[in-house]
């Protein structure tokens, strides 16, 4: 495959990603409104709020505001170019976990930066309760996919998929971790109990309060594509991604509805329960995780 | 040329700063911009088959691959550092001393990095130390230098110890060579490598020997903190590198006990560097001063190259000496920008900063490259770095410390943001509405600093190939390896450019947007969203004081090892009060019976 090919192929990952997660996404709103007994939007709402958002008018609050989106999306798209689906994978050889890992890491700085700069307190109170969580829900989430890399000898994301086709999901190699890595999943997606950085009734939403117009929409657009990153992730390291589209399509809204209800069901932590929700329960989990895959070690290779 | 003129060059250069400085004091401070550009010149088009020389039969010099990247990485921080010796003048006492010390300590890092005695190394070593104590002590008033004199001390009696025992027991004082007799014949082999590793590790700052760093960090002048902090603990990291090289722990115990393939001895050095790592992170996010927070982050970062180094691997070496210069080159940048924003300011306080990066935005933009680069974000040069050692840990199967390099990397995360957000973001303050963007003659070290880690990071394949030389030099059976634009990890490769293309394309598609949308209307900072609120001050409306205080009550029970210090410190003193007590007592019968006692003693002292 030459250059020009990969890259258009990364682009079409990216816009399948953000197609894919927004339609999911105006999907669970409904389902979300079922269980609360509302009618709620209809599935195509989040496509109409972002042209919206394109459209209108709004305020900047200086250059780093705009600069910090930009770098957001960009870290998104980025990131979403690499991700390996049903196996169609753009950069092949290149789509290794740790640059995933960091690269959409810098997207989520930008967004920082972003909202940072805005001036408003209650934004960078939300950035440091979102901060706080992430050294939360890493630290075992990515425990575990170092121990899931030392057993399948790579940190290639569609060579793990390959190898799970051969010995089975690694939800059976680590049912304990695919437990963690779904509570860290839950964490990463924001969903309740772990949606303390927003919090709209208490610091307005957080790193979100001061957003409008192409702003909001931008960083809307950036949310849905780094949703995308995250689930996708998880269904490909745990749930053996899929050989067929419709197969990842099914794993991966599987995986989101079922974050999403969970969410709908529950209150919301405060930010010092939430890192020490994630340090008791699922760091034990982990280590004893890690400790069984080392009694019977072998790994596949 | 060689390396003995370039050095000796210095030394005089540095003296006759001196006497100019006593003059001029601004004349000296461009001697010393001169001086260590023209080092670095020569240095650099020398390469690292610079000619060596033998000193009156008794200093032997050789430049090495190693020797060489040390002395570029270090060379490269003095001589950009001298822009911020011109325009922030020491206080006026010191004015003369301050580039005569400046420029000795730089000839005496090219001599511990060119050595081929370990007694020259240990002298010049020693040389370093002095000429920084006394520079650090210009800074503020505190037990800053006194501490980091202290430590230092410790950590050079280990070195000397060490240095005496190989060549007692080995008859040599070669570098190379004592390792290399040492590693062969067990003897007391465990002992030098301890005594080495442990006053490398005070140099670098690893715990528990770290505590000199916040306090000489925080109280150096700020002109002088950058080359502290980005050149001289890097000093540690070479012989660290010389003794884990030649003298491998693989070789001293290999048996009995192994943890996943490595030595007993290896796994509790890489278990230590592992707590620096969270130790570091930790008290970085609770720091209040930016100068003290970025000291934390770099007991941190110390614990990724210890870590890199003691795991020997092609890759995790290479990882180090990445490490060590991404490290190197945004450490210098974000303490120069703290140099710059106190010129400006008055103040490295954080809460009482904000904003300024509307008042001083070049600045900021280098200072968002140094932090993403500390963080290890891709495209800077800390990504790579990080994602070798990464690679390393990972290939490895050492899940407690890859546990710990996750959290020190995720909470670097934090407190970068909590620099950059109290320093540059939120309101600006009231009383630095005035305050200007930094003179350029501070933006041209700032700028180049952060080009390189920019650069680097976007095509850092020769720099990796060197580290492959440098591995070669030191003996390795094998190297890591590049294949075209990708470097080939254990279980992944990396292309930089790759990463830098796909995020750039990422980027023009943002642009686009935004481009397309309407434009935006640009309004003031206070003009925020407040819940119904009226705000008039914007000292009040900003949120930089314990900014991380949810997290820091989760581990405030944490114990802190200075307090450890602080308590054998006292009992050192008590043990010096029963001394007094007993020996130097003003009653006439306790003397005599002293003086008895010590009779007895001189006479059948022998027969007891």
């Amino acid at each position: 495959m030459n250059a020009l090919q990969s890259i258009g192929t990364g682009l079409g990952m990216a816009l399948f990603g953000w197609l894919l997660q927004t339609t999911i996404s105006g999907v669970t709103r409904k389902v979300i409104a079922r269980i609360q007994k509302r009618r709620g939007p209809v599935w195509y709402q989040n496509f109409r709020d972002i042209m919206k958002l394109l459209n209108k008018r709004s305020v900047t609050h200086g250059w780093a505001f705009d600069f910090g989106l930009l770098v957001a999306l960009a870290g998104a798209i980025g990131t979403a170019m690499f991700m390996p689906v049903a196996g169609i994978v753009a950069f092949k050889g290149f789509d290794n976990f740790f640059m995933i890992i960091y690269l959409a890491a810098l997207g989520v700085f930008g967004r920082a930066l972003s909202s940072g700069s805005s001036g408003n307190p209650l934004a960078t109170i939300g950035v440091m309760r979102g901060l706080t969580q992430n050294i939360g829900y890493k630290v075992p989430y990515m425990l575990l996919v170092i121990a899931l890399i030392s057993y399948y000898r790579t940190s290639s994301i569609s060579e793990i998929v390959e190898l799970q086709r051969v010995s089975g999901w690694s939800v059976l190699v680590m049912p304990l971790g695919f437990v963690v890595a779904f509570i860290s999943l839950h964490g990463m997606l924001g969903k309740k109990p772990f949606d303390t950085y927003l919090a709209p009734a208490e610091i307005a939403s957080g790193p979100l309060v001061e957003y409008g117009g192409k702003q909001l929409g931008i960083l809307m657009i950036a949310h849905e594509l780094s949703v995308f990153i995250e689930v996708s992730l998880f269904v490909n390291l745990f749930l053996g991604g899929g050989a067929t589209l419709p197969e990842f399509l099914l794993k991966y809204a599987f995986i989101y509805i079922l974050s999403s209800s969970l969410g709908a069901v529950m209150g919301r932590f405060r930010i010092e329960q939430v890192v020490r929700f994630y340090y008791k329960v699922p760091i034990a989990l982990t280590i004893v995780q890690i400790l069984m895959l080392a009694v019977m070690r072998g790994g596949v290779r | 040329m060689n390396i003995i003129h370039l050095i000796l060059g210095l030394f005089l250069a540095g003296i006759a700063a001196y006497g100019i400085g006593r003059l001029k004091p601004a004349a000296a401070s461009w001697l010393t911009l001169a001086a260590s550009w023209a080092a670095l010149l020569i240095l650099f088009l020398g390469g690292d088959t610079l000619a060596g020389g033998n000193a009156w039969g008794l200093l032997a010099f050789k430049m090495t691959p190693l020797g060489w990247f040390f002395s570029m990485t270090l060379l490269f921080v003095y001589s950009t550092n001298t822009f911020f010796n011109l325009s922030v003048p020491a206080a006026p006492t010191r004015q003369a001393a301050y580039p005569m010390l400046y420029l000795i300590s730089l000839a005496s890092t090219i001599g511990v990095f060119s050595a081929e005695n370990w007694l020259a190394l240990f002298i010049f070593w020693e040389i370093v130390l002095w000429s920084s104590t006394f520079m650090i002590g210009f800074g503020k008033p505190g037990r800053g230098s006194i501490i980091y004199f202290g430590m230092s001390l410790l950590g050079s009696f280990m070195m000397l110890f060490a240095i005496l025992v190989m060549g007692t027991a080995y008859q040599t004082f070669e570098v190379k060579g004592a390792l290399m007799a040492a590693a062969q014949s067990p003897g007391p082999a465990l002992l030098v490598f301890l005594l080495m590793l442990f006053s490398a590790m005070v140099k670098l700052g690893i715990t528990p020997f770290h505590i000199w760093m916040p306090e000489a960090y925080h109280e150096a002048p700020d002109h002088f903190a950058p080359v502290l902090a980005g050149g001289l603990s890097k000093l540690g990291a070479f012989t660290a590198l010389m003794v884990t090289s030649f003298l491998p722990a693989s070789t001293l115990m290999a048996q009995p006990w192994q943890v996943r393939g490595l030595p007993l001895l290896t796994y509790i050095l890489l278990t230590v560097s592992a707590v620096s790592i969270v130790i570091g992170t930790l008290m970085a996010i609770k720091q209040e001063d930016a100068k003290k927070l970025l000291a934390y982050s770099s007991v941190a970062n110390s614990g990724y190259i210890m870590i890199g180094m003691l795991m020997g691997t092609p890759m995790s070496v290479s990882g180090a000496l990445v490490h060590l210069l991404a490290h190197a080159l945004a450490t210098t940048v974000t303490f120069m920008v703290m140099a710059a924003v106190a010129r400006q300011t008055g103040t490295t306080r954080m809460d009482e900063l904000g904003g300024l990066l509307h008042r001083m935005p070049i600045t900021f933009l280098a200072f968002l490259t140094a932090i993403l680069s500390l963080v290890g974000l891709p495209p800077m040069l800390g990504f790579v770095s990080k994602w070798l050692i990464l690679q390393s840990l990972a290939s490895q199967g050492l899940f407690l410390v890859a546990a710990a390099a996750i959290f020190g990397s995720i909470g670097s995360l934090l407190y970068a943001f909590r620099i950059l957000s109290t320093v540059f973001l939120g309101q600006l303050k009231p009383k630095h509405r005035q305050v200007r963007e930094a003179p350029a003659v501070l933006l041209i070290p700032l700028l180049l600093l952060s080009g390189v880690t920019l650069v680097l990071g976007i095509y850092p394949y020769g720099l990796v190939q060197y580290t492959a030389k440098i591995e070669n030099s030191l003996g390795f059976a094998d190297t890591v390896q590049i294949t075209g634009l990708s470097i080939q990890g254990n279980n992944g490769n990396l292309n930089a450019l790759l990463i830098m293309g796909a995020f750039a394309i990422g980027f023009l598609i943002a642009l686009g947007i935004f481009l397309k949308a309407p434009k935006s209307r640009k309004v003031d900072l206070m003009d925020t969203y407040t819940g119904g609120e009226f705000i008039y001050s914007p000292e009040l409306y900003s949120y930089s004081t314990n900014f991380f205080a949810p997290l820091e009550r989760v581990y405030a029970g944490l114990p802190e090892i200075s307090r450890l210090y602080e308590a054998l410190a006292n009992r050192v003193r008590d043990l010096g009060t029963l001394v007094q007590y007993l020996f130097f007592s003003p009653l006439p019968s306790r003397t005599a019976l002293l003086i008895s006692v010590v009779t007895i003693l001189l006479i059948w002292g022998e027969a007891i």
